[in-house]
Order: C-alpha cells, then sequence, then structure tokens
C-alpha cells in the first residue's frame, strides 16, 4: 500500500498546479488522473490567458485576478504562452454605450486598455471586418493547456511530486469522519491500488460533484459544454474579442498555426459530454461572421466541446452561474481530511491551487510560502545546447519544439546526436555531405516533429497510445491529420523496440476514429477531401478496417 | 488552341483517361481538361473491383458478388458486360505500352481477387495485379524477405513483418528483413517511393540495386519491397530485377506516392497523345454554359487566362468529393462544372456516423444518374468515377474498377452522342 500525506484528485491545470505547489512547499503528494494528459476541460481548451477585459463590467474581482495571473504565467511559464495581444472590437452590432463602463472598468482593474485607430487596426490584422467602429488593445495572450499541464508536472516531478494518469479514483475511504485512504484503479493494468493519506484535494474539474459522493458528500456541480471550432489557419496575430457583454461566439484566439473561435454554454449531465454537434458549429460560424466575413471561407480542422465545471450551489446555470472558483473545506460538511475546489478557469489556475494549498497546509500545520508565482516551471533553453541541435532538427520546428519539450529537451537533443553518429557510420554509401536528418527524420511534417522527439516521449511508461503522444508532442494535430504520420510513427516506434498498447493496425485505426471524431461536425469544404482522402488511405489502400476483423491477437 | 471538339473529357484520373481513351477508339476528336492528376497518380497500381461486401466479409470472387449490390451502385447502372469490356480494354492498353495486370488464376483457372501484401502489414484484396504476381505462392511461400532502404520512413519492416504474422496461417512464417543503405542524400529531405523509383529507372541506379539484391533468391522464396521500381510503364529496372533476384517479388502497396499508379498513367497518356487526344493541364473549369437540357461550352482558366470551350458532349470526370468534383457546403451538396445541386440534410451530423470505417452518406454522395451516366437534366454530358456517387469505394475496395468501368462506358457514350447517336 502506498502512503503520503495529500492524494490530489484530478490531473487538468489546477490539479497539477496543485501538485507543484504542494510539492514545492515539501509536502508529499500524489496525484491520480483517469485519464491522458489534461483529460478533462484542461484538454478542451479555447487557450485564451485572460487579460481581464472580458469580465471588467460584469466580474471585476475576476477581471483583476486575471490581469494579475497573465502577468505571473507569462513569467512562470513562457514556454506555454505565445505572447501576442488582444483586440476588443466594436462591430455595428454592437451596443456602443458599453464602451465607456468597459473603459472604466478596465482602469479600475488596472488592464491597460489602448484605444487603436481602425485604419491601424485593419492595417494590422486585415482579415478583420472593415466596417469595425472601435478597437481597443489589452494585454491578452494565448496559452498552451497540454503544454500548461505538462510543465506544470515537469516542475512537480523536480520537487518529489507523483503522478498518475489512468488511474480513476475508485473509493475514498473514510475512518470515524476522517479521509483515511483513496482506492484507484489503473485502468490498464486493472490492479486497484490504495494509497494512504492525510489529506485528499478534489481537484476534479467537472467530474468533482462524482469525487465527492465517493465520499459521502453533495455537491452542486452542473457540467456546462462549450464548442470550440479550430480553424487550420492563423488567420489573427491576435485574440479578437467582441467589445459587448459576454457573450457565444465572440472570442478568436490564435495558436500556431491554427485559430480557435469560441464559445458556447449549454448545461448538460454529463462531465464527458465532449461531442461538437453541428448546430453549434453553425452558431459560431455566425457569431464569429461579423469580426471575420470571411469565416467560412477557413477550413475547419476540428470542432470539439469540453464541460466547464460550474459551481452551482443555489442551482443557477449558464453564463449566469460564477466562473470564480470555490474552495470548500468538506470539514463544514461533518468530513475531516477533504478539500474540494470548484469552478474557475484556465488562467487562474495556479491562484486556485495557491489558495487550496493554503486551506490544507494550514491544517497540516505547513508553514512554507507559495512560491508558485516565483519560480519558472522548467529549465530555460540553452541557446547554446539549441545552436548545437540546428544540425540534427530542422530550424523552424526546432524552437517549437524547445517550448514543447522544458526540461526533456537536453536529453532530446543527445539522442538525435546519437541517432546521426550512428546512421552515418552504418550508411555504408558515400555520401558527400554529413546525413544531417538521415538518423532523425521528421515523422510529422505538418508539426515538424522528429524521430528523436518521439521516440524520447514515447518510452515514457505513462505514454500508451499514439494519442498519448500526440498531447505532448502535437503529433497528427496539422493540416494531415494523422494520415500520414501515424503509420510512419508506429512503424518507427517498432523499430526501435517500443510496444504502444494495442499492436500497430489498431493503433493507427484508434488514432484516425479519434481525428474523425472532430471532423464529423464541419465535414465540407477542404476539410471534407481531406477527411475523405484520409479514409481512402486507411482502409482503401492498407485495408486497416479489413485487417482488424482479420487480424489476430 | 481551337475551341470546339467532339467531347471534352474534364479529369484525367482513371476515369477521365479511360474515358477519353473510349471515346477516341470510338472515332472522336477528344480534349481532355484537367486542373490535376487525379489519385491514379499518387496511388498504387492494382486495380480493386470489389474486395469486400456491405457486411464487410471478404470477397474471393468479385463476379459473385456485383449481381447483389443495391441498384444505385454504379455497377449496377452500367451492368457486367461493361465492366467486363472496360478491364479488358484497360488490360490490353496497358500490356501494348509495357505494363502487364492481370487477376489472379487459381489452380483450377478460376479468376479470383489476390491478397496484395502493404506497407502496414496488410492484405489488401485486389483484381488487376502485376501478371508475375502470384496469390498462391504468396500465401504459401517458405522463407519471405521484406526489404527496405535506410532513410525511408514509410516502409518499416519490422513493423511489416509482426503485422503479417497476426494472419491466420502466418504465425510460424519464415520472415527476415534487410535494410539497405540509401543510394543518396536527399539533402535533408527524407526519402520517399518516387525519390527511389526515379533513382532506379537510370542505369547507375539500376546497378546500384542489382549489386545489392544478386543471390537474393537462393536464399529466400519472396521478397517482399516498397512500390519502387521505377515511374514508368516499361521502366527497365522491373525486368532486370526479375532476372536478377532469382525468386518471385511483389511491391507492396504504400502511402502516396504509391509509383505503381504513375505508371498506369504514363501508360495511358502516352497512349492517348498517340491518338490525338489534346491534354490541357492546370486547366480549371469556372463556368459552364447550359440551354435547352444541354451544355454549349465550358470555360476554363488556364495559364492566366480564361479560354471557352465548345463540345458535342462533355464527360465529368472531376473525382467527386475528395477530387473537388462534388462541393460540400454548410448544409449543402453541389456539383462543381454543372452547378447540380445534389439533395443533402441541412444537418451536417447527419453526413456521417461515429464510426470512421462506418457506412458514411458522405462518402456515397455523387450525382444521381441513369443507366447511360447522365443526369435527369442534362442530355449531352455523362458523369464517371467518384463524381457519381452510390458507392463507398474505401469500405468495398472498389475505386479504380469503378473509374475504369464508368469511365469508359461515358466516353463511348459519349462519343456515340457526338456522332449523332443519343
Amino acid at each position: 500500500m502506498l502512503e503520503t500525506t495529500v492524494v490530489v484528485i484530478g490531473g487538468g491545470a489546477t490539479g497539477m498546479g496543485t501538485l507543484r505547489d504542494l510539492s514545492m512547499r515539501g509536502v508529499p503528494a500524489i496525484l491520480l488522473e483517469q485519464g491522458g494528459i489534461a483529460h478533462g476541460t484542461s484538454s478542451r481548451y479555447h487557450g485564451l490567458l485572460h487579460s481581464g477585459a472580458r469580465y471588467v463590467v460584469n466580474d471585476p474581482a475576476s477581471a483583476k485576478e486575471c490581469i494579475e495571473e497573465n502577468m505571473i504565467l507569462r513569467k512562470i511559464g513562457k514556454e506555454c504562452v505565445e505572447v501576442s495581444e488582444g483586440f476588443f472590437v466594436l462591430t455595428p452590432q454592437d451596443d456602443p454605450s458599453f464602451v465607456q463602463p468597459w473603459l472604466e472598468g478596465c482602469k479600475k482593474a488596472g488592464i491597460s486598455a489602448e484605444e487603436v485607430p481602425i485604419a491601424k487596426a485593419l492595417e494590422l490584422e486585415p482579415n478583420l471586418a472593415p466596417d469595425i467602429r472601435a478597437c481597443y488593445r489589452v494585454p491578452d495572450s494565448s496559452v498552451d493547456g497540454f503544454r500548461l499541464v505538462t510543465h506544470n508536472r515537469m516542475s512537480a516531478e523536480k520537487y518529489g511530486g507523483q503522478a498518475y494518469n489512468y488511474h480513476k479514483v475508485t473509493a475514498i475511504n473514510v475512518e470515524n469522519g476522517r479521509v483515511a485512504s483513496v482506492t484507484a484503479r489503473d485502468m490498464f493494468t486493472n490492479e486497484t491500488k490504495e494509497i494512504r493519506c492525510r489529506f485528499v484535494i478534489n481537484a476534479s474539474g467537472s467530474w468533482a460533484g462524482e469525487i465527492c459522493a465517493l465520499a459521502g458528500l453533495n455537491a452542486q456541480i452542473t457540467p456546462d459544454r462549450g464548442t470550440l471550432i479550430a480553424f487550420n489557419h492563423r488567420f489573427t496575430s491576435r485574440i479578437i474579442n467582441r467589445l459587448h457583454a459576454s457573450a457565444d461566439g465572440d472570442i478568436f484566439v490564435p495558436h500556431g498555426s491554427i485559430t480557435i473561435l469560441g464559445t458556447t454554454s449549454v448545461p448538460t449531465d454529463r462531465p464527458d459530454d465532449t461531442t461538437a454537434p453541428y448546430s453549434e458549429v453553425a452558431k459560431l460560424l455566425e457569431l464569429g461572421r461579423p469580426l471575420f466575413p470571411d469565416v467560412d471561407s477557413y477550413r475547419i480542422l476540428r470542432a470539439f466541446a469540453g464541460t466547464r465545471p460550474l459551481y452551482t450551489p443555489g442551482g443557477a446555470s449558464g453564463r449566469k452561474a460564477t466562473r470564480n472558483f470555490s474552495v470548500v473545506d468538506h470539514s463544514a460538511d461533518g468530513l475531516e481530511g477533504m478539500v474540494s475546489i470548484f469552478g474557475g478557469k484556465l488562467t487562474t489556475y495556479r491562484l486556485m491551487a495557491e489558495r487550496v494549498c493554503d486551506v490544507v497546509c494550514g491544517k497540516l500545520g505547513v508553514t512554507a510560502p507559495c512560491r508558485t508565482a516565483d519560480e519558472p516551471m522548467v529549465e530555460p533553453t540553452d541557446p547554446e545546447l539549441l545552436k548545437n541541435a540546428e544540425k540534427y532538427f530542422p530550424v523552424h520546428g526546432l524552437a517549437v519544439m524547445a517550448n514543447r519539450l522544458g526540461d526533456e529537451l537536453p536529453s532530446v537533443l543527445k539522442a538525435a546526436e546519437r541517432m546521426a553518429e550512428a546512421a552515418e557510420k552504418s550508411d555504408a554509401c558515400n555520401a558527400t555531405h554529413a546525413t544531417d536528418y538521415c538518423g532523425n527524420p521528421l515523422l510529422c511534417e505538418c508539426e515538424m516533429v522528429s524521430l528523436a522527439e518521439i521516440e524520447r516521449v514515447a518510452r515514457d511508461p505513462q505514454i500508451h497510445s499514439l494519442k498519448d503522444i500526440r498531447l505532448r508532442t502535437r503529433l497528427g494535430m496539422g493540416t494531415c491529420q494523422g494520415a500520414f504520420c501515424a503509420v510512419r510513427t508506429v512503424g518507427s516506434l517498432v523499430e526501435h523496440g517500443i510496444n504502444l498498447e494495442y499492436p500497430p493496425t489498431e493503433s493507427v485505426a484508434k488514432f484516425a476514429q479519434e481525428r474523425w471524431k472532430g471532423a464529423r461536425p464541419a465535414l465540407w469544404g477542404i476539410q471534407a477531401r481531406e477527411m475523405e482522402f484520409g479514409r481512402a488511405l486507411y482502409a482503401g489502400v492498407l485495408n486497416l478496417d479489413g485487417a482488424s476483423h482479420e487480424q489476430l491477437n | 488552341m481551337s475551341n470546339s471538339t467532339d467531347v471534352i473529357v474534364i479529369g484525367s484520373g482513371l476515369a477521365g483517361l479511360m474515358a477519353a481513351y473510349a471515346a477516341a477508339k470510338n472515332g472522336a476528336a477528344v480534349k481532355v481538361m484537367s486542373e490535376g492528376v487525379g489519385n491514379l497518380a499518387i496511388s498504387p497500381g492494382c486495380i480493386d473491383l470489389l474486395g469486400y461486401d456491405r457486411e464487410g466479409r471478404r470477397i474471393d470472387d468479385p463476379w459473385a458478388e456485383i449481381p447483389n449490390l443495391p441498384q444505385e451502385h454504379p455497377y449496377s447502372l452500367i451492368g457486367e458486360a461493361a465492366i467486363r469490356e472496360s478491364l479488358e480494354e484497360l488490360q490490353a492498353a496497358l500490356e501494348g505500352q509495357g505494363l502487364k495486370l492481370a487477376p489472379f488464376r487459381d489452380s483450377a483457372g478460376a479468376a479470383k481477387n489476390s491478397l496484395v501484401p502493404t506497407i502496414m502489414g496488410t492484405f489488401k484484396p485486389s483484381w488487376l495485379v502485376p501478371a508475375e504476381m502470384d496469390n498462391d505462392q504468396i500465401q504459401n511461400a517458405g522463407k519471405i524477405l521484406i526489404l527496405s532502404i535506410k532513410g525511408f520512413r514509410d516502409c518499416r519492416p519490422q513493423m511489416i513483418r509482426g503485422q503479417l504474422l497476426r494472419y491466420p496461417g502466418w504465425a510460424n512464417r519464415d520472415i527476415a528483413t534487410l535494410v539497405l543503405p540509401a543510394p543518396f542524400d536527399e539533402h535533408g529531405r527524407a526519402l520517399n517511393a518516387l525519390d527511389l523509383a526515379h533513382f532506379l529507372d537510370l542505369p547507375r541506379g539500376r546497378d546500384w540495386l542489382m549489386n545489392r539484391i544478386k543471390g537474393l533468391g537462393k536464399k529466400y522464396d519472396l521478397v517482399l519491397m516498397p512500390p519502387m521500381l521505377g515511374a514508368r510503364a516499361n521502366s527497365r529496372i522491373r525486368s532486370v530485377v526479375r532476372e536478377e533476384l532469382g525468386c518471385p517479388y511483389v511491391e507492396m502497396l504504400s502511402v502516396p506516392p504509391g509509383v505503381a499508379g504513375l505508371r498506369i498513367r504514363d501508360a495511358l497518356a502516352d497512349m492517348l497523345v498517340n491518338m490525338n487526344v489534346e491534354f490541357y493541364e492546370n486547366a480549371k473549369v469556372i463556368r459552364s454554359t447550359l440551354a435547352g437540357g444541354k451544355c454549349g461550352s465550358i470555360t476554363v482558366h488556364a495559364s492566366g487566362r480564361e479560354f471557352e470551350q465548345t463540345a458535342k458532349t462533355f464527360v465529368a470526370a472531376t473525382g467527386g468529393v475528395i477530387g473537388g468534383g462534388v462541393l460540400l457546403g454548410q448544409g449543402t451538396a453541389t456539383e462543381a462544372v454543372f452547378g447540380l445541386e445534389i439533395p443533402v440534410p441541412a444537418n451536417v451530423d447527419e453526413w456521417s456516423v461515429p464510426e470512421l470505417f462506418g457506412n458514411h452518406l458522405v462518402s456515397r454522395l455523387g450525382v444521381e444518374t441513369d443507366k447511360s451516366l447522365r443526369h435527369k437534366d442534362l442530355e449531352n454530358v455523362f458523369f464517371a468515377g467518384r463524381t457519381l456517387g452510390g458507392y463507398d469505394y474505401a469500405a468495398e475496395k472498389s475505386g479504380h474498377g469503378v473509374a475504369c468501368s464508368t469511365g469508359w462506358l461515358a466516353g463511348k457514350l459519349a462519343a456515340g452522342y457526338a456522332q449523332g447517336g443519343n
């Protein structure tokens, strides 16, 4: 039986941020996450690092928190943040009388909101609708949810924290009105593990109600589903917000080569309700058109949905429910040793973690201060190392890869160097050039992911499938949506003696199936052609569908 | 260019090329207008006729299953005779250009689908395969070698080996693997099959390969390799390999560039040029003039200008959804050249099912025609290939078969119409 001081349930941003904070304060902790990386809401992100300007009128306290955390995250997680800025744009459809209170709200919250002349705005963002009435710039930025979770974890592990993916909590065991242990099932081996602990922190987001129920508590969590669209184009380099009272479909966020439009708000009864219906895609496009008139011409790479965990103790739902967070010490409900954190948003995850850790550490008598705002999560990239790596990696992809890998960068660079040397030695041909990429080819060309990176990630015992590799490296997230790279990757892994959970046929089929889910609600235009091409390749040429019935084991 | 002719074929994939061939053979003056090169150019070079039935069961004899197809299936529309004739014509045409494809014949002489190995280590049933390929020999081979080239990412012998061993009756096969050193360095870009094929079309390429495969036939009964033996219909490398290897070999089916499909394209295009068929490439049809139930002309954008082209008849072999011949919008579907509306549900969610390999409306979507491959609103336009819809080529493995047979019939009928028939 394992033993620790705190068990954290939920491996999204909040949970992982909590693990990091506890570990940095010297509190032994184990995190349990039922799925892969950021399985829950954190993986279904809009990716907006809020300046807070969106909340200044209706929720000024939230706005202030956002701008503070925004600045902190740029410092501690700069590899996760794509620094740009946001525009708040008044369209002809928007009520101009909203502008004044908004500007005042920004001022009060300490959020810089500087007017941008329309001609200048259109010069900076030429795809914006030419009939916009006003534009203000704010310090919004983009943040990568997967990377955020991964880097929090890397930092936590440096300080002794442990995290287990694919471990589903099945019981919270109470003795004499106190939490005594947590039982979890390893989803791959089916083995159950019991972990003795003094405290449980319930950071399970949309599942928080279910986890509470395991402890005999009743918590009102209303999962609320939001649909997002990822376009295969970076048609804006800035976050573009509608300057109006917060509503659906009013924010465009660029991430690398894509743009994400969101979102909607529909109450649901399942925390894992992640299917985006066409009706919501159509709605989002309609809502987005006033900002970008050509929005219908951009290829939609995928439509996806996530549930926000709305804490509704009074029963309020949808947009009226608070996006604030609540830290609830369940000793108030008669249970010692369990604290839940409900609600919140990605931008303020660190603050949420700090607050819940303050409560728990207070009870544990741990006085070490919270330092999560002070220290970067991963080591900064050594420019010398990166310069050397140009021999083995395509230069454009190198910086992107360096940000992804964080602390794992040096070992991947070493691996690539070894591969190149081995290739050069064993190659009997009389090549006059150094076999630059012979040893470390790109497996995913759309996202520039090389063999060295994939191999390193795949060797992590918590990586079981192509999907897990995708979440760490962006394999298969680009233009071809895995049509070419899935087969290549599985082939390379076999050659390197790395086995995935499923054999090659099933690994590729499952990967393709997952990509398909996001394509279905937007199956038109170039996207429809690309999807048919992928299916023609997998079924028509490689016969994965036939083989999955005909191959044994 | 002069702007009038008998038959304009739009699209130069397999359907378009077969249509042009049929029309030209039947005495019509033919022009081919093509924006791209179609799936043929990137596909493997086997002709799938019918590989799986609607229940997902593998078919050995396509002819036994074809009569069971639903009436909207292109094979049902055109009838068995047209399919047989088109395949014979294709085989003869290719053989004339040095490329011999044939169906496998079992010990009793019955023609059957072959199970062709792929670079995923799976088998795919296909009808017309390289004539020297022997399905029985493959399925019963004693010692097998899987060959690849260093740096060629898309052919990984270890994976192929492990996957082949998963098939019933294969668990104890003796399968070895060999990776040859790369013959050249692509200056930072990874090798693909087309690079190798072009190299092996050169004399020094042939020498390079011969030195490395000499004598392998003494140790192995069968060699599987990636599709790299030349990009031309009559590439010398293939006959040289046959002589020097000393045992049967199979080029596996692969991801694009499939290479072997290029050989078919090469053969047909050469032949058509010699028949005075005019080809216009990078030519996109942007308008059509329709009046009185007929198409009078199309306007093509090519070389930075617009050209209006008149013809007595047209063949639209435009590739359907995948080729851009059918345009899908948000709850709409339109045939791309003549603007014919194709009824679809307004709710896009109904266009597909959750299972990727399931039965999707969108996979079967195309222009509805009668048995003469014509839409009810246009009497001088004949549709062929994927633009027809009514079948799921990826699931049933019938892509090139439908393209070949409907293209052939469309061209024949178009020529007949142009010459005064109806």
